[in-house]
């Protein structure tokens, strides 16, 4: 046990000073960081900077009722509360003619926007209206907001007599819908029919995102680090030295440490990107509320995760440790890395249809299951039992791998040229103890 | 009780029989020689010693006990390849290398102290092994293989690759160790050092055992083929003495082959007749020949 101690903190500390674990953590940190900002720089880009103040002149001879009651118009105010900050306000200021001064001054300072004409009063309601700007466009959310604006005014001249101002501002206002949950009395008890808001869909997402990148990365670190031992012949004076299980569980675990620094490193640069305080409307915008997350699945996450990392390193490296050069270690771990893309795909095309044959199959093979199960925990229907026995399969798989791990790994560093085949492994495998 | 043995041990890879019953005792406190060229079976022998490949037939024991996990703290390794983490600290590869052995941290760091000290470059503690010159990653392994005191100590081609200065330096520190009680399987396909360092010898030749024992003893076993001369005037006639199969003129007097050691006695006199002696010897045989000479013999 002590050996495994000693073992784990060298290869912690070793991997966590290379340059490449360096680079790449900032770079995750920087892509997180952009990622997570794009909507703000889009804003701000757009000048855009959160609430717009947009002047619209209106340009109409004294008298035009429609104009008087455009310069006066509010917004629905349920409309606006919804977006929060974002509130966009639109000034009507009103002009005598288009030649007027100030109006110029206001177009040319880009102050203002542009400006509404009249058309010669038609029939009733709100005569056609033009709107006149620099280049031209009439931009989306300022066509919508007018159009809403000048319905309003249309009713109002219109039904203006018989219905009093508020009244036509309440015809208006949108009408609310709200959803409400039935609930059931499921036969399976909690976890059957359980509402799944989309919280627990980003959860899955995020979670088979870092679980595949933290697999691979860190796969690809542990058979590079065992051939270039092998390659390098200190394997010969390890082996000597501690026995091959320990040496082996020593480096996953040791490289497991690196990947959950890293995890925790992505995680905490995700909540003080959060955290700033022009990113707190981000979980809003999106619909997301963290009090509607399912909590198991970030504990059976957990989990999954823990016994598929081991179940993929061992992999990895059994494979880096028949392999004697670096340069044939891609070629090798083709198998490895088809698993991993199989196990991420699988889960990833299912998100939308957790519930199929496929899925629930996948979710108990010990090379599918730690990610097929987090999503059927996560957005799906699935029994304790099942995540038990999945579970309880996944276990011993990993054990069972780490002896046969073990076995390639102390066979496989002393095969060195050709590849071997599999009846010289087998044999060498048979005469060495772990 | 010998602190190593090996009875007839066998390796096979594949049809290809890689070592063929060696059999050697190494005892307490010496230096043993496995000599050989490449391919010959040494490094074969040395990692069944280490128990990292097992032996096909044969026995290996130490202190007359067969091989255990225990042991291999009691052994140290220079493999050929030297070993090391390119990357990685010298100290703290070291420290972990002996740690790995059950010392602790504290006797680790003391130990590898020493030994840099020893070799006259302390400043190397913080040094990567990837900045250090061919030779200085050489010592740096001799340090990982010592640095924890072992008992058994194997040093596979300890000396290629080292200019003659360090190669002193690594030898006194051999004998050293050997003084101390350790000891020490050493093998080289270069017959020069092994004269001075090593009492017995094994001499393989494509996984046999072609030559065994005593330096000294084998040495007798060969007889002697040459003489050398030199007299303060010219010579001449040498090669008409009978015995005398042939003459070299050397910068400084001659060396002449002798087919029985009869002829030497009458080359003296020739030369004393002639003029002053001032140099006779009748040189031994060389190791270097002896191995020629042994390999050329399994040869045919
Ligand atoms: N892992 C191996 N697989 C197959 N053949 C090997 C292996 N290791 C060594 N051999 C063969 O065994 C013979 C002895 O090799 P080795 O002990 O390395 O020689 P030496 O160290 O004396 O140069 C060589 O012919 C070599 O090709
Ligand atoms: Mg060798």
């Amino acid at each position: 046990m002590n050996k495994m101690g000693t073992i784990i903190s060298f290869t912690f500390k070793n991997k966590v000073r290379t340059k490449s674990f360096l680079i790449t953590t900032l770079i995750l940190i920087l892509l997180i960081s952009i990622g997570m900002n794009i909507p703000y720089f889009i804003k701000v880009f757009q000048g855009d900077d959160g609430a717009k103040d947009t002047q619209i002149g209106v340009v109409a001879e004294q008298g035009n009722r429609a104009a008087e009651l455009l310069l006066s118009y509010a917004p629905p105010a349920t409309a606006a509360a919804d977006e929060d900050e974002d509130t966009d306000t639109v000034a009507f200021k009103a002009f005598a003619s288009a030649d007027d001064a100030a109006l110029k001054q206001g177009l040319d300072d880009e102050k203002i926007e542009g400006y509404l004409t009249f058309d010669a009063k038609g029939s009733e309601g709100v005569p056609p209206v033009t709107y006149h700007s620099k280049d031209g466009e009439l931009d989306k959310d300022l066509k919508t907001y007018l159009q809403g604006a000048l319905q309003q005014i249309n009713t109002q001249l219109i039904a203006g007599d018989k219905l009093t101002q508020e009244q036509v501002a309440a015809m208006f206002a949108p009408v609310s819908i709200g959803t409400q949950q039935l609930s059931t009395d499921g036969k399976d008890g909690a976890a059957t029919d359980e509402s799944k808001p989309v919280i627990n869909y980003v959860i899955v997402y995020v979670l088979l995102i870092l679980f595949f990148m933290s697999i691979t990365m860190t796969g690809n670190m542990i058979a590079a680090e065992v051939t270039s031992e092998k390659s390098s012949r200190i394997m010969e004076i390890l082996i000597t030295s501690a026995s091959p299980l320990t040496q082996m569980f020593g480096k996953v675990i040791g490289i497991f440490l690196v990947g959950l620094m890293q995890i925790a490193i992505i995680s905490a640069s995700i909540a003080i990107n959060l955290m700033l305080p022009h990113n707190a409307s981000i979980l809003t915008d999106f619909d997301l509320d963290l009090g509607q997350l399912n909590y198991g699945i970030l504990v059976y996450g957990f989990i999954l995760y823990v016994l598929g990392y081991f179940l993929y390193a061992l992999m990895y490296a059994a494979v880096g440790s028949i392999v004697s050069r670096t340069e044939d270690l891609g070629q090798a771990l083709m198998p490895v890395m088809m698993c991993t893309f199989v196990a991420f795909y699988i889960p990833l095309f299912s998100i939308s249809a957790p519930d199929t044959m496929l899925i629930k199959v996948a979710s108990f093979v010990p090379i599918t299951s730690p990610l097929s199960m987090v999503l059927r925990i996560g957005v799906g229907e699935v029994a304790f039992w099942e995540i038990a026995v999945s579970l309880v399969i996944l276990l011993a798989t990993t054990f069972g791998l780490g002896w046969l791990a073990a076995k390639i790994y102390r066979t496989g560093v002393l095969m060195y040229g050709k590849r071997p085949s599999i009846k010289e492994i087998r044999k060498a495998m048979k005469a060495y103890k772990i | 009780m010998e602190a190593l043995k090996l009875e007839q041990v066998v390796k096979q890879y594949g049809d290809k029989t890689a070592v063929n019953g060696i059999s050697l005792k190494v005892g307490p406190g010496e230096i043993y020689g496995l000599l050989g060229a490449n391919g010959a079976g040494k490094t074969t022998t040395m990692r069944m010693v280490l128990g990292l490949i097992y032996p096909d037939g044969g026995k290996i024991l130490y202190n007359g006990k067969p091989f255990s996990d225990e042991l291999q703290h009691m052994m140290g390794y220079l493999p050929e390849e030297r070993g090391l983490y390119p990357k990685v600290k010298v100290s703290d590869q070291i420290i972990y290398l002996a740690r790995l052995r059950g010392m602790s941290a504290g006797d680790a760091e003391k130990s590898l102290r020493f030994w840099l000290e020893r070799f006259d470059v302390p400043e190397y503690y913080n040094k990567k092994i990837e900045e250090l010159s061919k030779g200085n990653q050489q010592k740096m392994g001799f340090i990982a293989a010592v640095v924890h005191k072992p008992q058994i100590l194997i040093l596979d081609e300890a000396f290629s690759g080292l200019d003659p200065v360090n190669v002193e330096l690594l030898k006194d520190t051999v004998k050293e160790l050997r003084d101390q009680g350790t000891s020490i399987l050493f093998s080289t396909h270069r017959m020069e050092h092994v004269e001075e360092l090593c009492r017995n010898i094994t001499i393989l030749d494509r996984s046999n055992t072609v030559v065994q024992g005593d330096i000294r003893e084998i040495k007798k076993g060969y007889p002697r083929e040459e003489v050398a001369l030199r007299t303060v005037g010219e010579l001449s006639g040498l090669d008409k003495i009978p015995g005398v199969s042939a003459v070299q003129k050397q910068e400084r007097g001659y060396l002449l082959s002798i087919s029985e050691i009869g002829a030497a006695q009458r080359i003296l006199q020739h030369a004393m007749a002639a003029g002053e002696v001032e140099h006779f010897e009748i040189k031994e045989p060389t190791l270097n020949q002896i191995f020629i000479r042994a390999v050329g013999e399994s040869n045919e």
